[in-house]
């Protein structure tokens, strides 16, 4: 603990002793062996390049790699940082070496961490230049890069454009993927058209897509869908608290009973009425009319677990 | 043929029918009145009152209306709003709301009813649920037959999903608009069915009324097109599609862009493209038919392909061109995130910050439709059965609503008509089969078998019930095929017994007593709040009015200058000009985003940023909603994280929302809070003063449950001017500049004597004496 608060310190000599050209160059030779990206493997060059008389800008990359880490955040971020920064590496030599990109692992220097207080990775920080004429404002406090967007290059490297000289060149890259699958999608429906055309012109293949989305759309699907809410609460806990909030598997649930409540309701009006024999005609009303009643309540008890104020309930 | 009960048999076919007509009528009738009583619920437990948020514009809007005349309100610009630019109000509005309340003001007075504008605007909307119950009627009887067209009506009367945006004193474009959607579709089908240029044209006219009435009306421009479209892929254009269409599209559309708002918009933006890209292909098909019967089949096959080609490559080609070099808009934000639901939390928070454009989780179908949510489609089904033209119509309304409906709440409000309709085709059809008296002959081989399947255990009746699903199927569908295949033996449809029938019947309108009382219970529970007065219950059981809205509304107008600028958050807006009547700088029409993010910038900043920014906007009073004393949870800091969002929008630099949260990332307003929440002019104004109110105890707030800390935010750009009975309002002065010039906040330390060179040198001074 004691020496992790005396690092910094120790390095601070170091910092002001060498010039601001000089350590630049130091920078600038560590980027060019990281492929566009700085390796902060010590505190001491993290130190150098957010030295207090800076005349660059630097984003730094506090992330934590190692597998013992367990940190799949990080591991989905790496790569979107990686390319942001090659995409750096292309901009014109005046410009380039006005910012630098920087990563950080947690079990090559804990004492950053430890200095700037973080629990978590990855995070990102962007150093604006404390010297020079982009100093703006002598706002020399690092900003932290906001991670609601998602772990995408493209968000990243818009945000992090609004610090550097000269906006990111970077573009996201196309998407072959994409363009084969749908190709190849489209001459699959092709084929499919060709061979299968007559279940397309059957139009119980129509009510059947009609019914299930309506079935899943009422079962909220879409809430799901857009709220990204997960599948279960985990520990056997699938229905989520509150009347305004869902789980995924309440989605099949409910849509489940709202088709078994629809399917009976066509069996009596739809199938029964065509039964030869009365007996077995008589069997099949009881049954549906009892599937109703039961399935019926079913959600009843289920609508007040999400909905404790309501009053009424049929047998459960 | 037997009977399962007997039927008198000295009625004459008239008699029937006429009974059966003034059954209809009274049946309507009662409907009606069922329809505009269930409504009522929050006249009578709070009073004659203006809702919510947008119908207090609208409120505002006519009585401008009514008291100025047609071409006042047309012209009317409003410089209290969105204070300092003003607003063009004859210019941004939708007026047919308007229009048809005035119009029925001046019919009454005409006729010596002087009735106040007030009580027209609340009672508006009750009575035009009276008029859809009627619609759809009138919609349903087309699908099937008047007792179905009975329930629909009867279910939308009291459909939970349509009183929520129609109850008294909602005085909404919704309350109109759902009337003029089923009247309009109904007159479509009309149009459809007779081929009838007549029905093409009433239709176009509706459509113009809706178009000015409320701008779902892009739902209608795009349902036709669908529809139009799906039958011609179904191999089912006639010239009737052809007439009901064109005549309903061009002169709708023309009529359409009568509206200012609308204007030019039905060429240029992608939401109307649909509706003009099938009138062209309709032309094209019908040009085809018309060759058709010159030319030999040969020759006509080779030009087909050709012709179909090419113009679809070249429309294709086309609409890129317009749409590149702009003529033609992209689709507008609201509609987008319809599509792509990501973007507007992504581009448009403004759009995802409103609650009703939330998606919808399953309770709130259940609530809104209870059981038609699952009968539904049963009804989809029996539409597949038949399919005739007007059935594809109800099969495509029902997917694509129960989509939008799924995406954002409000839009429960155009799904839930075809849920009523369906539902009361599964419904009036299961209860026509099973009051039917007549009972089938027993067959030969069914006697045979009778008693060897009693038996049968339920799992193996439904197995028999699912092959037997095939077999109904394909004799309908051989029924309906022109080519007589020889259908191997037409079955007896029918019931056996007396117990069956009561079963069902029983079990049917226990289902339909339920869903009442289930409407009963939501409309006066959930939907007959004004929002604008709250009720809470005292523990006697009796109920407490909570006005704290109206309170502080009232003492700005009794208190401040005529002209005194408030600035509130957006959602306040429209209620400020119409019961306070002072210029806002915000309001519910959001029209433009930095004026609003500036607003969400002063609020989230600390005091001395805010203080140029209220003063460059002459701002003299800032109102906050605060609910942490009586847990009211609709409070401006709940809502404070979207200012913050919008503000960052446009100010990224100087906002950011990770620091209004802890460094652990929670949301706090307690002692945690982090620095960014505690020195926001928002944070300041919500609990200044708010810890003394507990005496030296532990202050609390209700709605977050967090302990407030003992020392509270002190404020040295505002006073404190007024604070309502229960808190929920809170009123700010903004403080003149400092006479000698010093910043406020000096100035305030130095008149609490709290000077900090002065410390110093006294202690000294004193040392001396001493």
């Amino acid at each position: 603990m004691l020496i992790s608060t005396l690092l910094p310190l120790l390095a601070l000599p170091f910092a002001w002793a060498a010039s601001s050209a000089d350590t630049r160059q130091k920078l600038v030779d560590l980027s060019v062996a990281g492929n566009g990206v700085i390796r902060l493997s010590d505190p001491k060059t993290f130190d150098l390049l957010t030295s207090p008389n800076r005349n660059w800008s630097a984003a730094v990359h506090l992330t934590a790699l190692d597998k013992r880490r367990r940190c799949t955040p990080c591991k989905e971020f790496d790569p979107s940082w990686n390319v942001v920064a090659k995409a750096w590496a292309s901009v014109p030599q005046e410009h380039r070496y006005d910012h630098f990109f920087a990563t950080l692992d947690f079990d090559e220097a804990p004492t950053v961490f430890q200095q700037l207080g973080l629990t978590s990775a990855p995070v990102v920080y962007v150093y604006p230049p404390a010297q020079g004429p982009r100093a703006a404002s002598g706002k020399t406090a690092p900003s932290k890069y906001d991670f609601s967007s998602g772990f995408d290059a493209g968000p990243l490297a818009e945000s992090l454009s609004r610090h550097t000289p000269v906006p990111i060149p970077y573009r996201d890259p196309f998407d072959w993927a994409g363009l084969i699958t749908g190709v190849a999608g489209l001459l699959g429906l092709a084929l499919l058209v060709r061979f299968v055309g007559p279940i397309f012109q059957n139009r119980w293949t129509w009510a059947a897509v009609t019914i299930i989305t309506s079935l899943v759309m009422t079962g909220g699907y879409m809430f799901t869908r857009i709220r990204q809410s997960p599948y279960t609460g985990g520990g056997g806990n699938w229905i989520a608290a509150g009347y305004q909030n869902q789980f995924g598997q309440e989605v099949q649930v409910v849509a489940l009973i709202y088709g078994t409540l629809s399917f009976s309701f066509l069996m009596l009006m739809l199938i029964v009425p065509y039964q030869t024999s009365p007996s077995r005609q008589r069997v099949q009303i009881y049954l549906w009319t009892g599937v109703i009643f039961l399935v019926f309540s079913v959600l009843i008890s289920l609508f007040k677990v999400k909905n404790r104020g309501y009053p009424f309930k049929l047998l459960l | 043929m037997s009977r399962a009960y007997p039927l008198p048999t000295n009625l004459s076919s008239s008699t029937v029918t006429n009974t059966a007509s003034l059954v209809r009528i009274v049946a309507l009738g009662l409907i009606s009145g069922a329809a505009i009583a269930s409504r009522l619920f929050a006249v009578i437990n709070f009073e004659s009152i203006i809702h919510e948020f947008d119908p207090w514009f609208n409120y505002r809007a006519t009585r401008v209306l009514a008291a100025k005349g047609f071409y006042e309100f047309w012209n009317w610009f409003d410089p209290t709003a969105w204070y300092p630019l003003g607003r063009v109000v004859g210019g941004t509005v939708y007026p047919g709301l308007m229009a048809t309340s005035g119009v029925i003001y001046n019919v009454l007075h005409a006729l010596n009813l002087p009735v106040d504008i007030r009580n027209i605007c609340v009672l508006l909307a009750p009575g035009f649920s009276a008029l859809t119950a009627w619609a759809t009627y009138m919609f349903t009887t087309e699908m099937k037959d008047s007792s179905a067209g009975l329930l629909a009506a009867a279910f939308i009367g009291i459909v939970p999903g349509y009183i929520s945006r129609s109850v008294a004193g909602s005085y909404d474009n919704e309350a109109i608009a759902i009337f003029l959607l089923m009247f309009t579709f109904y007159l479509w089908i009309k149009a459809l069915k007779l081929g009838s240029a007549l029905y093409g044209t009433l239709a176009a006219i509706f459509y113009f009324y809706m178009v000015a009435a409320w701008g779902g009306y892009a739902f209608i421009t795009n349902m036709i097109p669908v529809h139009a479209l799906v039958l011609m892929l179904m191999g089912r254009y006639s010239t009737r599609l052809y007439v009901g269409y064109c005549s309903w599209y061009a002169i709708g559309t023309l009529a359409s862009m009568q509206v200012p708002f609308v204007g030019f918009q039905p060429v240029r933006t992608s939401e109307h493209m649909g509706a003009l890209g099938v009138f062209g292909l309709l032309q094209l098909v019908a040009f085809a038919q018309l060759i058709r019967s010159h030319l030999s089949s040969k020759q006509f096959q080779n030009l087909l392909a050709i012709a179909v080609v090419s113009i679809g490559v070249l429309g294709a080609l086309g609409f890129v061109f317009l749409t590149y070099k702009g003529w033609i808009a992209p689709w507008t934000g609201r509609f987008y995130s319809l599509w792509d639901t990501g973007y507007a939390k992504k581009y448009i928070p403004i759009i995802a910050s409103v609650s009703e454009h939330q998606p919808t989780a399953w309770p709130s179908f259940f609530m809104d439709l209870q059981s038609l949510v699952f009968i539904f489609p049963a009804g989809v089904i029996l539409c597949f059965r038949q399919l005739r033209d007007e059935h594809v119509f109800v099969i495509i309304y029902a997917v694509v609503a129960s989509y939008f409906a799924g995406v954002m709440v409000r839009l429960m409000l155009t799904l839930t008509p075809v849920v009523c309709v369906a539902s009361a085709i599964a419904f009036s059809t299961l209860l026509d089969t099973y009051i039917d008296p007549t009972e089938p002959e027993v067959p030969e081989e069914g006697k045979e078998n009778a008693d060897g399947k009693a038996k049968e255990t339920g799992g193996s009746a439904a197995l028999a019930a699912v092959s037997d699903i095939v077999a109904a199927t394909t004799t309908e569908a051989a029924a309906g095929s022109s080519k007589t295949k020889t259908a191997p033996k037409p079955k007896v449809k029918g019931i056996w017994g007396l117990d069956t029938r009561f079963l069902v019947v029983v079990n049917a309108i226990g289902m339909l007593c339920f869903f009442v009382m289930h409407c009963t219970w939501v409309t006066s529970n959930a939907y007959s709040s004004p929002s604008v007065v709250l009720a809470s219950q005292n523990p006697d059981g009796s109920q407490h009015i909570i006005d704290d809205f109206r309170e502080a509304y009232y003492w700005l107008r009794q208190n401040t200058p005529q002209d005194a600028v408030v600035m509130s958050w957006w959602d306040y807006g429209y209620q400020i000009a119409g019961m306070a009547d002072r210029p806002t700088l915000v309001d519910n029409n959001t029209w433009n985003n930095t004026h609003i993010a500036t607003v969400g910038k002063a609020m989230s900043s600390p005091e001395e940023v805010a203080y140029p920014i209220l003063r460059k906007h002459d701002v003299d009073y800032v109102l906050v909603i605060f609910g942490g004393l009586l847990g009211y949870s609709g409070d401006d800091i709940n809502k404070f994280l979207w200012m913050v969002r919008i503000a960052q929008g446009v100010w990224p630099d100087e906002i950011q929302e990770p620091n209004y949260f802890t460094p652990q990332g929670e949301y706090r307003v307690d002692e945690r809070a982090s620095p960014a929440m505690r020195n926001s002019l928002m944070y300041k104004m919500s609990y200044h003063r708010f810890s003394e109110l507990f005496g030296g105890g532990q202050a609390v707030d209700r709605v977050r449950q967090q302990n407030m800390p003992k020392q509270g935010p002190t404020l040295d750009y505002l006073d404190e001017a007024f604070t309502s009975e229960n808190w929920i309002v809170r009123i700010y002065q903004v403080r003149d500049e400092d006479v000698l010039g010093r910043d406020l906040k000096s100035a305030n330390a130095f008149t609490a004597g709290k000077k900090r060179k002065r410390t110093k040198p006294a202690s000294r001074r004193r040392a001396i004496q001493q």
